[in-house]
């Protein structure tokens, strides 16, 4: 009797589940507008309607250059928002606000020819005033520590030529610039900010933004959801969907669990623990897509016992990097020798000097740079003391479960490695504020572009050049392939580039991480790139009924 | 009355002085700064220009005073996080957490209080033991590694509830939705406060059976379901409400977990948040609002104490 | 003759106790579960604190049978997300959960009872100000705070052990002085008060020695609280931290795996119930068993 009493209620709310998880992509059919477009429409093409629903980690801020906009802001503001450029599907930078660019002889200017029939969401006119606002008293004014201003460091001003072209003026020559102007740096409205401090503007910035891109704003909870709606003026291909809704959803578990339950339709997967179960999953897809970041060591090189070459490359042979990939990215993840990643066709090359996995040569070398083990501990000694290595990183993601597998590894050729785990604002203060650690473990992100001066370059020892490398050859190779902005030569440089990096290791190169990009087969449209970039062309995507 | 009152509140202020005085410390000299500061990519130039925005150039104890100030005025600043004034976050989040107790606390009472009951009138005897049993049992399983069996089994294996979230809100609230997100963490932060009440109605029950006046009630020939429920239960119910005004602080932390296990977007998981992100007035401002709550809470706890049993005339 | 009564007077208050303490244990006896419990632990803590001189295997090196592998004789609880051994993890990993647990009963035990017995003896201004903090403390959530600090001042062992201990006196010390005020009034504490013994001799010489029960039996409690709460903090990622096992982050850690190995959530989840369990069983039986109201007929 209980028994059936139980089986009738799992059936009655098994029902209701089923009623619901049915519910999630049906609100695009009774909204289909089956009018309009007919022309285009067939029966496996396209179709107008349904909504994409987009995991967040936490609350977001609808302004670009905000510092506190970070990822869940990200994947929000480039839909929300244009730049002048976007990363196209070649990665290499495409048309967006502008249509076209040229730069001048010398390089130090960038002209940009603006689209005319652009509108904000709020059906102002956008302009060249608004591309000299963003720049000029956002991007440049230095109170302001702006998001992502590090990227304009050499630009001077942006000067308006007419209403719909604008002039880049640098200090110096930056090939970079369109790729700059393709990631994060979208323009936001002056009619709206100006006159105001744009941080403060709580109104736009947490509630309203007005944009020019392909969804604007419907609704924002706190802690739940940001639901954007298609904008029909906008300038480019009218989006098919009708919705895309973020949910604000901390925790990684739920995000699985949300997928399988159909609740979720496309994002990243950072915790590649669950991709088995997913891949098992029905109507659910994984594809991998290069990504333009890499994973690094580095042995603070302001310490004189690490400025040996040879203790870089021994630690490189001690790490069995393919074991790490397989166990903790699940294989998402290309073997890394320099900082410029496969995603970058154009410019990636595997042709230079690689590091297998040789606790054997590790040991050579360490032995070679004078570390041995003069009392019989198992743990090499330098000049009669003990050598040992602070090993301080951040809890995020992979890097925890990374660096303990480090640890061991080094711990077998005799490297006595402390591992640190701190917390990652504290981690941030010492490892890259302070600059007060000996080994750390972290990656990089950048633009679509092979120029990693930021991070390696002797001018930036006080900036993203955390290591503290200094290498004048380096340097100038960095110098000449910032500047260069024919494409074959700037391949040549950069490939001599490569070979010095692998060779000297200013990085610990690990591995180039591939995403892995979950969503749900009914979703199609969306081209082969990374999430993130693919979110620039959320305007094609569609659900397949 | 007035004078308790006023020594309450007194004793209330100062509890509160201290609280902000530590909180404030603790948070403002620990390692780490606001995330804005903190960003990896950040440059030197562009941490400097943020912390001066912020006003964290200032030295700490000029910033409590200040802090204090203006808190006294009611103004609790803004977010560093958001930008948004500190009372509105916390406002926005506030109901959710309410909404968790409050399901919690009446489940709970009404249970434990039946349970208790039971098991001080079946003293010794089988259902006393299981009841005991449970009791013990409830206390000492981790509460989050029971969240996630429950998530394993209801959400992943049979697919009956969702996993997470408060469920759909507003325009596209639904009864069935609404109350499927509750079930799980109800009955997660039910068993962090059920098994204390059972016990200490139990062993008050059982002080109270045993007073003459109750033996009087049953020499009487009263029958024993009025002795127990207009009698002893009558009784029994003062130090019950003291544990209820003692259990909300446990109630409150409880709900950090619960909250962080199935993202229910209440004053828990804020206050993770706000740690991380080093939001300084964030932080501070929970930490008031907090122990507001729970010297609110308190006072009406002494409040009923008073009606429920004459005897007491407010010390 | 003063010293010779008042000896008197202590032997016969030991001899008491003495009776108790036989009583106590045969009244220990009688409750199953409670004998059950003490047996358990004592077992529990001789495989965790040996275990790992028996069972030889490192529990952070990476094992050949790489990452989740399956129950075998080399593994008996197979291996771990990253290929570590999980049987040897579960036994230091133990070994840090009990430390934990016991040093922070000890802190709180050191806390609690020096507060409570100050109260209680001193009276007057020092019982009003400790018992008001002993009270404020016990109405504050003291979990958030608990939270604020371990998130900005970072989690080693002694941070967590500390801070578990801040958090869990509070009880303890409402029994010690509750004890106090209770034998403060027996004849032979008058007497040594009369006699001219120092505050500081008289609570230790005479008072604490009572209360020593009381204070077993909150103790034993306590751990199975602060285990609780060692586990809950590393479930938010602020408990002690990797490579170091503990049963809580070994659970926190196993989270990522729920859908492809939850297996490996269940062991430390499994163990720390059981523990925890044990040790509340333990508590409740000592209590009942010193507590005259409740004993059996």
């Amino acid at each position: 009797m209980k028994s059936k009493k139980l089986k009738i209620l799992s059936l009655f709310l098994l029902s209701f589940v089923l009623l619901f998880s049915g519910c999630n992509y049906g609100g695009g059919s009774s909204s289909t507008t089956s009018s309009g477009e007919g022309s285009e429409e067939t029966t496996n093409g396209p179709r107008k309607g349904g909504k994409v629903t987009i995991p967040i980690v936490a609350d977001p801020t609808f302004n670009p250059w905000h510092p506190i906009a970070y990822a869940e802001s990200n994947v929000i503001n480039r839909v929300i928002f244009s730049g002048l450029t976007q990363p196209g599907k070649d990665l290499l930078p495409a048309p967006d606000l502008a249509k076209d660019w040229s730069t001048s002889e010398d390089g130090l200017e960038w002209t940009f020819i603006l689209r005319d029939d652009v509108k904000w969401h709020d059906g102002e006119k956008f302009t060249a005033e608004d591309v000299a606002f963003t720049f000029n008293e956002v991007a440049l004014n230095k109170e302001l520590g702006a998001n992502n201003s590090s990227y304009f460091q050499k630009l001077k001003e942006v000067q308006v030529v007419d209403d719909y072209t604008v002039k880049f003026i640098l200090e110096s020559p930056v090939a970079a610039l369109p790729a700059y102007l393709s990631f994060n740096t979208e323009i936001i409205p002056k009619h709206i900010f100006e006159g105001q401090d744009p941080w403060e503007l709580t109104s736009f910035n947490k509630q309203k933004p007005v944009g020019t891109g392909s969804f604007k704003i419907k609704s924002y909870t706190s802690g739940q959801s940001v639901v954007l709606e298609r904008n029909d003026d906008y300038y480019g291909e009218k989006a098919y969907l009708d919705e895309v809704e973020y949910k604000v959803l901390a925790d990684a578990n739920t995000h699985v669990a949300q997928l399988l339950s159909g609740e979720l339709s496309i994002f990243a997967l950072d915790d590649l623990a669950a991709i088995d179960r997913i891949k098992n999953a029905e109507g659910v897809e994984v594809v991998a897509r290069d990504t333009t970041r890499f994973f690094w060591i580095i042995l603070n090189q302001q310490l004189e016992q690490f400025q040996d070459v040879k203790v870089r490359q021994a630690v490189l042979h001690a790490i069995d990097r393919q074991n790490i990939i397989d166990t903790v990215l699940k294989g998402y993840g290309t073997i890394a020798d320099t900082g410029i990643a496969p995603a970058l066709k154009e410019y990636y090359t595997d042709d230079v000097k690689r590091y297998e996995y040789d606790p054997e040569q590790a040991k050579k070398l360490l032995a070679e740079a004078g570390l041995k083990d003069t009392n019989g501990d198992g743990l090499l000694d330098k000049d009669g003391k003990k050598f040992t290595i602070d090993f301080k990183i951040g809890i995020q993601g992979d890097i925890e479960a990374v660096s303990q597998m480090v640890q061991q590894y080094l711990k077998a050729v005799g490297l006595d490695v402390k591992l640190n785990t701190m917390e990652w604002n504290a981690m941030i203060q010492d490892v890259v504020v302070k600059r007060n650690y000996e080994m750390s473990l972290n990656w990089w992100r950048y633009p679509s572009d092979p120029d990693l001066s930021a991070y390696m370059h002797s001018a930036n020892v006080k900036g993203n050049n955390i290591p503290a490398y200094q290498n004048s050859e380096l340097d100038k190779l960095l110098d000449a392939g910032a500047q260069e902005s024919d494409v074959e030569k700037r391949k040549e440089i950069y490939l001599e580039a490569q070979k010095m990096m692998a060779e000297q290791l200013p990085y610990i190169f690990l591995w180039y991480p591939q995403e892995a990009q979950v969503r749900v087969e009914k979703l199609k449209g969306v081209p082969d790139l990374a999430f993130g970039d693919a979110l620039h062309y959320i305007n094609e995507w569609y659900i397949e009924e | 009355m007035l004078r308790f009152m006023i020594n309450r509140a007194g004793q209330s202020a100062i509890l509160l002085l201290i609280v902000t005085l530590i909180t404030f410390f603790l948070v403002n000299l620990a390692p780490g700064g606001p995330s804005s500061t903190m960003r990896m990519e950040a440059t030197e130039e562009e941490r400097q220009a943020i912390v001066e925005k912020l006003g964290l150039d200032q030295p700490v104890h000029i910033r409590y005073v200040e802090w204090l100030k203006n808190g006294l005025h009611g103004d609790f600043g803004t977010s560093f996080t958001s930008s948004e004034p500190v009372i509105q976050r916390i406002m926005e989040r506030l109901p959710y957490t309410i909404e968790l107790t409050i399901f919690t606390i009446v489940i709970s009472v009404i249970l434990g209080i039946f349970f208790g009951v039971i098991s001080a009138v079946k003293r010794g005897k089988v259902g006393d033991h299981v009841i005991n049993f449970v009791s013990v049992i409830g206390l000492s399983v981790p509460a989050f590694w029971l969240g996630l069996m429950l998530i394993l089994l209801f959400s992943i294996t049979f697919k009956w509830l969702p996993s997470s979230g408060v469920g759909p809100r507003g325009e596209d609230f639904e009864l069935w939705g609404w109350i499927s997100h509750l079930i799980m963490p109800v009955l997660i932060l039910t068993t962090t406060v059920l098994p204390h009440i059972v016990r200490f109605t139990r062993s008050s029950m059982l002080e109270v059976t045993s007073q003459n006046y109750i033996r009087t009630a049953r020499a009487k020939g009263a029958k024993e379901s009025v002795v127990l429920y207009v009698h002893a239960l009558r009784n029994a119910l003062i130090p019950i409400i003291t544990i209820i005004g003692m259990l909300i602080p446990r109630l409150l932390s409880g709900a950090v977990i619960t909250e962080a296990i199935f993202g229910w977007t209440g004053i828990g998981t804020l206050i993770i948040e706000a740690a991380r992100g080093r939001d300084y007035p964030l932080v501070m401002g929970i930490t008031v609002m907090i122990t507001l709550v729970v010297v609110f809470c308190n006072l009406i706890v002494d409040f009923l104490y008073s009606r429920v049993d004459p005897r007491v005339k407010n010390v | 003759m003063e010293v010779s009564t008042q000896s008197t007077i202590q032997a016969d208050v030991k001899t008491q106790v003495k009776n108790k303490k036989s009583t106590l244990l045969s009244r220990l006896r009688e409750n199953r579960v409670t004998y059950l419990s003490l047996w358990f632990l004592v077992l529990i803590h001789i495989v965790v604190f040996l275990g790992p001189f028996l069972w030889t295997v490192n529990p952070e090196d990476l094992q050949q049978a790489g990452a989740l592998a399956g129950w075998s004789l080399q593994h008996p609880f197979g291996t771990d997300d990253l290929g570590r051994d999980v049987f040897a993890r579960m036994l230091t990993g133990g070994r840090v959960t009990l430390v934990v647990g016991l040093g922070a009963m000890l802190c709180s035990l050191l806390i609690g009872t020096v507060i409570g017995a100050c109260a209680g003896f001193m009276g007057k201004v020092v019982e009003a100000v400790l018992m008001r903090l002993t009270e404020a403390m016990m109405a504050i959530p003291t979990f958030f705070f608990v939270l604020v600090a371990l998130t900005v001042i970072g989690t080693s062992p002694l941070m967590v052990v500390l801070v578990i201990a801040f958090s869990s006196w509070m009880e303890i010390a409402r029994v010690v002085y509750g004890e106090t005020l209770k034998w403060k009034q027996y004849e032979f504490v008058e007497a040594a008060n009369a006699s001219g013994a120092t505050p500081f001799r008289i609570l230790t010489r005479y008072i604490i020695p009572q209360i020593i029960p009381s204070i077993i039996v909150a103790g034993t409690l306590t751990i199975a609280g602060a285990i609780l709460t060692e586990s809950a903090i590393s479930y938010l990622g602020l408990g002690i931290q990797p490579p170091t096992a503990t049963w809580g982050n070994m659970l926190q850690n196993s989270q990522q795996y729920i859908w492809t190995a939850p297996i490996l959530g269940v062991l430390p989840g499994i163990a720390i119930t059981v523990v925890v369990l044990a040790y509340n069983f333990l508590g409740d039986g000592l209590r009942d068993a010193l507590d005259p109201k409740f004993v059996k007929k």
